[in-house]
């Protein structure tokens, strides 16, 4: 079992991150465990503050300084550690080049007194050594990549004067120029209009296919992850609560938090939406981050932090038979309770 | 982009027009007899009557602003007290050394003063971000005329290295043929490849450049600072980092470019604030410009001159923040 | 007494913004220092009589005997061409130039303030002509206007707070039309406007008075300029005059004797540039405290 686990592609361990405020360091992430084989798709699921985009930022070393700090862990890229990798070498060998992020708001994304092209080019020149012509047909080829049409025009545009939609394919374009392995897309689609959010959604799942990229994939929505994602995880408080393949999490969730989460999806227009009593109880300091709000916790969740174990559910085994033993995991003493 | 400037110039007319009437105000209407402070101190009656009718002063208000503006845009700002000479005349001989002057300090205060900022902005919190940011409230704290004097105390009185004032050494004055094409000193001495001028010059101006250039210097970082702070947590910053740009374009390119309004706008503050800081300065480095011209004026009640330095300066300072709102619409945002 | 009570009310959160802005400035150690010697500099202004050597000095007394002489025991900061101890006459500066800052500032603030929250509340025509007036005022150089008009009012201390009044104005009427605007639409103000309220009564007891937290702050953030400014117009002539030991006045009749009489000139030079820089410390604490973007709990 052990063996298998340092065989990720990517992989974090026992990750801690803190936020120093006048108060002292807050901390914002802690996750023991999470993998990514390569070629597969992982979803992160968890509601805005979760630190969903912390963790974006923390595996490409972008926290913002000073006040974001890395307390602990580390995270395995490909055999490489890349919290103890130089500044330097996260410039040169992985952020951009092999490393690549796309962020949620495509509105501010781009830098809005730059055109497309001098964008585009500055990325291409510094990664591939590219100049002049050679570097313009490449730069054409990616938005076509993209399907964006007409690009010999929408080059020389200054991002205020594109779509969000258009903004949000030439980021894509930008940030796999150099054809990394590993994606990190942050809620791509957040900001955008529903029928350009499936696009996006399709565009990057084509070229996830095509480049056999890894992808963590970073949403707030659960049933989007389930189509798009083969493995999903649930961030509650920084805290990986729940892992598993996709399908099993959403069709049988374990931690509580996750089921509140798929409870309050509408399924169909005559079934009445759950909605969980919200009940105030203490912050437990010490205990499971999500005590104050569950509604199964029982006396020892105030004092001890469950860690993630793993679970074996049978009733998905059918419906995904190409798998053997699916394996889900949560962080919960009374996972499977019905909340 | 036309439309916005074409605004931006009728809105400029229109504070030139303001600026026109308040000179007018101050000047004819706010003093209780302004034929006698016009004709001067030691005037006769017969004088301060042919001033009176020489400003219309016995006629309406309205008639009155209406030949003020009709002098100021034939370029007249009628006659020194002193010299008796026209002051747009005198304004233009004095000009080139004050000009001179203020170009240097806002050199100083652009190379100088904006990668201050950056730097500073960049490592917010550490020792360099403290020490500019002590630097840059020190020098716009500091009173310009007290610390010229201090560096001809220093540098003249006791390590004798640079000249208490002037333009140019007294020997050269007088021995060599000082060169005269545009009226700028030292450009002159360059074209004409007079060198030993030219260095006299140099030696002659670091003091008053110095005096003078701290102010915009210190003006120019505080604000680039700030400018950069809020940009350098901009989302396009934190991408233009993860597609793995270097962190020097990121700086230098990606964000200081998204600065360019703001920097614009306190270098043209600055250069106002220079053009003060010489008539504070040059009397004290005997420096031949307007800030001499007006301090001269101010002591010989010479309120023709006095008027007509304030007039001009207002003038060029409305001119240039046009000049600088201008660069601003070359911002793709502002373009549309 | 409910006139009393609602004014009460009315200045609470310009009490609380002003509280908030004390305790995040005494949490840094350069504005701590600043803090305290703004508060040095205040007891100066108020005992310059009893802490001054040399009372008599400050103005109208001459004691030629001992005139340039270098700072001793005896005279701390040197004499002056009169024999007057400089020591005595800066200190008695201190409340010169606090005095005279602090009137400039308020006069600015009775005429802008009024005309903000004028060009705020009513909108419209008034304001678009009051914010025109502010740009053509501020088309000026700094110090430029103010040399002008104290120059054509006759050269006094007097004539200075008023010119420097008159060209500072501005600033506070674009602040307080700013808050305005925002107030304006705030529901207290519309439930005013709703059941009949005059006007002139909206904008004088509604929104004038919570608009005042951010000017107050940015009025004490500029007395260190307009104590410069003072400095540069008695410099030039157009300020304080003769025997008064303002600062910049000091450093002008020492022009004629600094290069042998170097704590002429030093001294005041010293004083200024310090009282400026704890004033300016202290602005750019506040501002970064207020400042959203940047304020840091």
């Amino acid at each position: 079992m052990t063996d298998q686990k340092t065989q990720f592609y990517f992989e974090i361990k026992d990750l801690s991150v803190g936020f120093r405020t006048f108060e002292g360091i807050k901390p914002v992430l802690n996750i023991e465990g999470l993998g990514i084989n390569r070629g597969e798709t992982y979803g992160l699921v968890g509601e805005s503050g979760a630190g969903k985009t912390v963790l974006a930022l923390t595996i490409l070393g972008l926290l913002p300084k000073p006040a974001g700090m890395i307390l602990n862990g580390s995270i395995l890229f490909d055999g490489v550690d890349l919290l103890k990798q130089s500044e330097k070498q996260m410039a040169e060998i992985y952020r951009g080049k092999r490393l690549a992020m796309i962020f949620q708001d495509p509105m501010s994304t781009l830098n809005p007194v730059f055109t497309v092209w001098q964008q585009i080019e500055r990325v291409i020149t510094r990664q591939e050594g590219l100049k002049g012509k050679a570097c313009l047909k490449r730069s054409l080829e990616l938005l076509d990549m993209v399907k964006l049409p007409d690009t010999m025009n929408l080059i020389d545009k200054y991002p205020h004067e594109l779509s969000g939609g258009q903004r949000q394919r030439i980021i894509i374009a930008i940030a796999l120029s150099c054809g990394a392995e590993f994606l990190i897309a942050d809620e791509p689609t957040r900001n955008l209009d529903v029928t350009i959010q499936a696009g996006i959604l399709k565009l990057i799942d084509e070229l996830q296919r095509d480049f056999k990229m890894s992808v963590l994939f970073i949403g707030n929505n659960v049933s989007l992850v389930n189509i798009f994602c083969r493995n999903a995880g649930i961030l509650y408080r920084g805290k990986l609560v729940e892992e598993g393949l996709s399908n099993c999490v959403v069709q049988n969730p374990l931690h509580p938090y996750t089921q509140t989460l798929i409870s309050a999806i509408p399924r169909s227009k005559s079934e009445k939406l759950k909605f969980s009593k919200t009940i105030i109880k203490p912050e437990a300091e010490n205990g499971c981050p999500y005590f104050s709000r569950c509604t199964i916790g029982k006396e020892n969740c105030s004092t001890h932090v469950p860690m993630l174990r793993e679970f074996r559910t049978e009733s998905s085994a059918e419906s995904l038979n190409d798998i053997q033993n699916p394996v889900q995991k949560a962080a919960c003493f009374y996972a499977g309770g019905t909340i | 982009m036309t439309k916005f400037i074409l605004r931006r110039v009728l809105l400029g007319i229109i504070v030139l027009l303001g600026v026109a009437f308040i000179t007018f105000f101050v000047a004819r209407v706010v003093p209780s007899n302004p034929a006698a402070k016009w004709a001067g101190p030691r005037a006769n009656q017969e004088q301060i009557a042919k001033a009176t009718i020489e400003l219309g002063l016995d006629k309406p208000l309205l008639v009155q602003f209406g030949k003020y503006l009709t002098d100021l845009i034939q370029g007249n700002l009628g006659h020194s007290l002193r010299t008796r000479r026209p002051i747009t005349q005198e304004l233009l001989e004095s000009l080139p050394a004050t000009v001179e002057l203020v170009l240097l300090s806002t050199i100083a205060a652009v190379f100088i003063g904006i990668p201050l900022g950056v730097i500073s902005a960049k490592r917010k919190d550490k020792m360099i971000d403290h020490f500019s940011r002590l630097f840059s409230i020190g020098a716009v704290s500091l009173p310009t005329f007290w610390i010229g004097l201090i560096l001809q105390l220093f540098f003249f009185r006791i390590l004798d290295i640079f000249p208490m004032g002037g333009q140019l050494s007294t020997e050269i004055k007088i021995l060599m043929d000082i060169p005269k094409i545009t009226g700028f000193l030292m450009f002159d001495c360059l074209i004409t490849g007079n060198f030993t001028i030219f260095f006299d010059a140099l030696w002659h101006i670091v003091l008053p450049g110095i005096t003078i250039a701290l102010y915009p210097i210190g003006l120019v970082a505080r604000m680039t600072r700030s400018a950069m702070l809020e940009i350098l947590n901009e989302d396009y910053i934190t991408a233009a980092r993860s597609y793995g740009l270097k962190e020097k374009t990121v700086l230098w390119s990606y964000a200081l470019k998204n600065s360019i309004g703001p920097t614009s706008t306190v270098v043209a503050l600055s250069i106002g604030y220079t053009l003060v800081n010489t008539f504070l300065t040059e009397s004290i480095f005997t420096w031949p410009g307007i800030g001499s011209y007006i301090s001269s004026a101010v002591i010989g009640n010479d309120y023709p001159a006095i008027m007509g330095v304030t007039i001009f300066s207002a003038f060029s300072y409305v001119l240039l923040n046009l000049a600088a709102d201008i660069i601003i619409a070359l911002d793709p945002r502002v373009r549309t | 007494m409910t006139q009393n009570s609602n004014l009460l009310r009315a200045i609470q959160p310009a009490v609380r913004e002003l509280k908030v802005t004390f305790y995040l400035l005494n949490r840094n150690l350069l504005q701590r220092i600043s803090m305290v010697i703004i508060l040095l500099l205040i007891l100066i202004a108020i005992f310059a009589p009893v802490i001054a050597p040399y009372p008599g000095h400050a103005i109208s007394d001459t004691n030629p005997k001992d005139k340039l002489l270098p700072p001793s025991r005896q005279y701390l900061f040197g004499t002056d061409e009169l024999g007057r101890d400089l020591f005595s006459r800066i200190l008695y500066g201190t409340r010169i130039s606090l005095r005279t800052a602090l009137l400039a500032v308020g006069l600015a603030l009775l005429i802008g303030a009024p005309l903000g929250a004028i060009a705020g509340g009513l909108g419209g025509i008034a304001d678009e002509i009051i914010m025109r007036l502010t740009d053509i005022f501020l088309s000026f150089p700094p110090l430029l206007l103010a040399i002008a008009i104290s120059s054509f009012l006759g050269p006094s201390l007097e004539n200075a707070i008023l010119a420097i009044a008159i060209s500072w104005w501005p600033w506070y009427t674009r602040i307080i039309r700013g808050q305005a605007v925002s107030i304006r639409e705030r529901q207290f103000v519309r439930a005013a406007r709703a059941i009949g309220t005059p006007l002139p009564k909206i904008i004088f007891s509604h929104i004038l008075p919570n608009t005042l937290a951010p000017v107050i702050v940015q009025a004490s953030m500029d007395i260190g300029g307009v104590i410069l400014t003072i400095a540069s117009l008695s410099f030039l002539g157009l300020g304080a005059q003769p025997p008064i030991p303002e600062w910049g006045l000091l450093i002008s009749s020492s022009r004629t004797y600094f290069l042998n009489a170097w704590w002429y000139s030093t001294f005041p030079g010293i004083a200024i540039f310090i009282t400026v820089m704890v004033f300016n410390l202290i602005g750019d604490g506040i501002r970064e405290v207020l400042d959203p973007r940047t304020r840091k709990f």
